[in-house]
């Protein structure tokens, strides 16, 4: 019964930010703009810089899966800011009171942000690809990086509600969130190695969620080398978990 | 008549020391329109929300229809609408989205879905607007459509709060009609909060007023209104010609005379004079008018217009809110 009505209470928050999209499809598209520029100008540009170790893969390839994870990722992050609105207005307190438990909230809207994020890699897919980018011609590879950009954009969804239901305010949010997306981006491997970086952002690096993702993402689509992806996956399934679980039990406290 | 809401010495305390609610209890009848009335920051919203299974009460007991509001709060949900105080909608979609999305999370059946959505929008006159985005509606037609939301499942109790908060009058009206219609067809117990007294008095069955979180007075407008004085009568006497020159003490005796026969008359509370008008309180005019004119006739008295005055919910309101007591405006001094 419980159960029954969060799933359903889950799958109503995908359709609702489903129709969102599909009435705002500008936002998609602008937001697509960015992670573009990052390829055609700053791969293309650093190119002729030799000295990144990319195991022989050129330097715009070897980005594409750290750009198309930041994009996607910079959605969920800031995706707290929807539920900071919706407090503000009256929409959670009204959700609060529909029959469905407050996880089925909270994991509904991480899973629509998720969808959200893959929408947002399909659009930029194909400019990758006009940009001279060579992808792996795998499609259960490509699915497989398309599965994992969506976990990982899912528990940063949750992490951006668990951060909402603390910081109650916009300002104090957007704050956060500004602190959080730059570390989150540099001190991952989506631009350079690990082993390039100073060792303490090293293991900063080694606890980023992002890491593993590109780490699978890159190993699918662009090198073929598959080694680490189950572990990339224990990694991030292990993220979601937690976060999911944290994230629904501060959520309770976002309306008192 | 069963009871929808039952609330025992309800008290709900934020953060260890705003005392919201402090020991609340009513009832509420089943199929009736029942208003809480009280000004800002009484405890409204706070014994909503807590009917609402949003928030703890720290002591006591509510109950709807039999389920602990508390400890029964899934089976509770299943059974009521509510509408927040603030806007609830999603604005970047359209109207009736809005509703499908509603009616998927409390899982209206496929089949019933779209019957159930474009019913919702007839109750609330919303057909012609149900495929617009949101962001378009008038704040009128924004409340309707949340309405519209919460009477989806057919509720048992409806839930709002300040249904009509920063309406114009015929927006409130027209919000007014349709729920008064749909309340009709399905029995709904409706409660909502508000500090509009016309709003309490023309539309609720019963009247709760709430106080620094405490109830001060229940009962129907009509009965809230009775307990304050039964009416006011003015009457404006007529100029006889001996005191229009020179004021004398005269004309002023004879007036102290007057008021202390009137004010021994039966039925008659009080009565004063004022700038040549009389103000009477009195339990009830149609009897203690015909007594009061022949006092004034014996006494050669003759009346300019007589004016009856009867107590609104304001001040009520403003005697149980506790906030002036409104003496002045209420009609004693009624006429200059
Ligand atoms: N979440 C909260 N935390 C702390 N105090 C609160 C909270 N919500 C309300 N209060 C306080 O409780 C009291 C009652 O507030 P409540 O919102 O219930 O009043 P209200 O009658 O609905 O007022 P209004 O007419 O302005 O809506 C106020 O003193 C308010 O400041
Ligand atoms: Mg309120």
């Amino acid at each position: 019964m419980a159960f029954n009505d969060s799933l359903r209470e889950m799958f109503a928050m995908i359709e609702l930010e489903m129709r969102r999209l599909k009435h705002d499809r500008t936002e998609i598209y602008t937001r697509a703009v960015q992670p573009i520029l990052w390829l055609a100008v700053y791969g293309t540009v650093m190119s002729h810089v030799r000295d990144i170790p990319t195991n022989g893969i050129p330097y715009i390839d070897y980005i594409t899966p750290g750009v198309l994870l930041q994009s996607t990722i910079f959605v969920s992050v800031f995706y707290g800011l929807t539920i900071v609105w919706e407090r503000e207005t009256g929409i959670l307190k009204r959700l609060l009171v529909a029959p469905a438990s407050r996880y089925a909230t909270v994991i509904g809207r991480a899973i629509a942000s998720g969808v959200r994020a893959v929408v947002q890699a399909l659009i930029i897919f194909p400019v990758a690809i006009l940009l001279g980018v060579k992808f792996i011609a795998n499609p259960i590879y490509i699915l497989a990086a398309f599965i994992m950009l969506f976990m990982v954009s899912g528990g940063f969804a949750a992490l951006s509600i668990f951060v909402a239901s603390l910081m109650k305010t916009r300002e104090r949010f957007m704050g956060i969130g500004q602190a959080m997306i730059m570390p989150l981006f540099f001190a991952s491997n989506a631009l350079y190695p690990i082993t390039l970086m100073p060792p303490f952002l090293q293991s900063i690096a080694v606890l980023n969620p992002l890491t593993y993702a590109v780490d699978a993402v890159r190993g699918l689509m662009i090198s073929g080398d598959v080694a680490n992806v189950p572990v990339d996956f224990m990694a991030v399934i292990a993220f979601d978990v937690v976060i999911f679980i944290v994230a629904s039990i501060s959520f309770r406290k976002i309306i008192e | 008549m069963a009871s929808a809401i039952d609330i025992r010495q309800l008290t709900k305390v934020y953060d260890g020391k705003v005392n919201a609610l402090d020991g609340v209890d009513l009832t509420v009848k089943a199929a009736s329109i029942f208003a809480l009335l009280g000004p800002n920051g009484s405890g409204k919203t706070t014994l909503m929300r807590i009917l609402t299974t949003q928030i703890h009460p720290t002591m006591g007991l509510a109950r709807a229809f039999r389920y602990d509001v508390d400890k029964d709060d899934d089976k509770v949900r299943k059974i009521i609408g509510y509408v927040p105080q603030e806007m609830s909608v999603w604005t970047d979609i359209t109207g009736f989205e809005n509703l499908l999305i509603y009616a998927k999370i409390y899982g209206v059946s496929s089949l019933q879905r779209k019957k159930a959505i474009w019913d919702a929008l007839q109750n609330m006159g919303l057909e012609d607007v149900a495929n617009g985005p949101v962001k378009k509606y008038s704040g009128g037609m924004i409340r309707r459509l949340e309405i519209a939301c919460a009477l989806l499942i057919k509720p048992k109790i409806l839930f709002l709060d300040e249904p009509t908060l920063g309406l114009d009058p015929s927006a409130r009206k027209a919000v007014w009609e349709n729920l008064r219609s749909f309340k009709k067809e399905y029995g709904t117990t409706v409660f909502f909060n508000t500090h509009y007294m016309d709003e309490a008095d023309l539309y609720s069955d019963e009247v709760a007023i709430i106080n620094q979180g405490k109830i001060v007075k229940t009962g129907t407008a009509s009965e809230l209104k009775r307990s304050l004085h039964g009416e006011i009568i003015s009457f404006c006497l007529a100029n006889n010609g001996t005191d229009s020159m020179h004021p004398s003490t005269a004309p002023l005796r004879q007036d102290l005379n007057i008021l202390t026969k009137i004010r021994a008359l039966n039925f008659v509370n009080d009565a004063t004079v004022h700038d040549s008008v009389m103000d009477v309180a009195v339990e009830n005019g149609e009897i203690a008018m015909p007594l009061i004119i022949d006092v004034l006739r014996s006494e050669g008295i003759s009346l300019q217009w007589i004016r009856s005055t009867r107590p609104t919910l304001d001040d009520v309101f403003l005697k149980y809110a506790g906030m002036r007591h409104m003496q002045d405006q209420s009609g004693y001094h009624y006429g200059i």
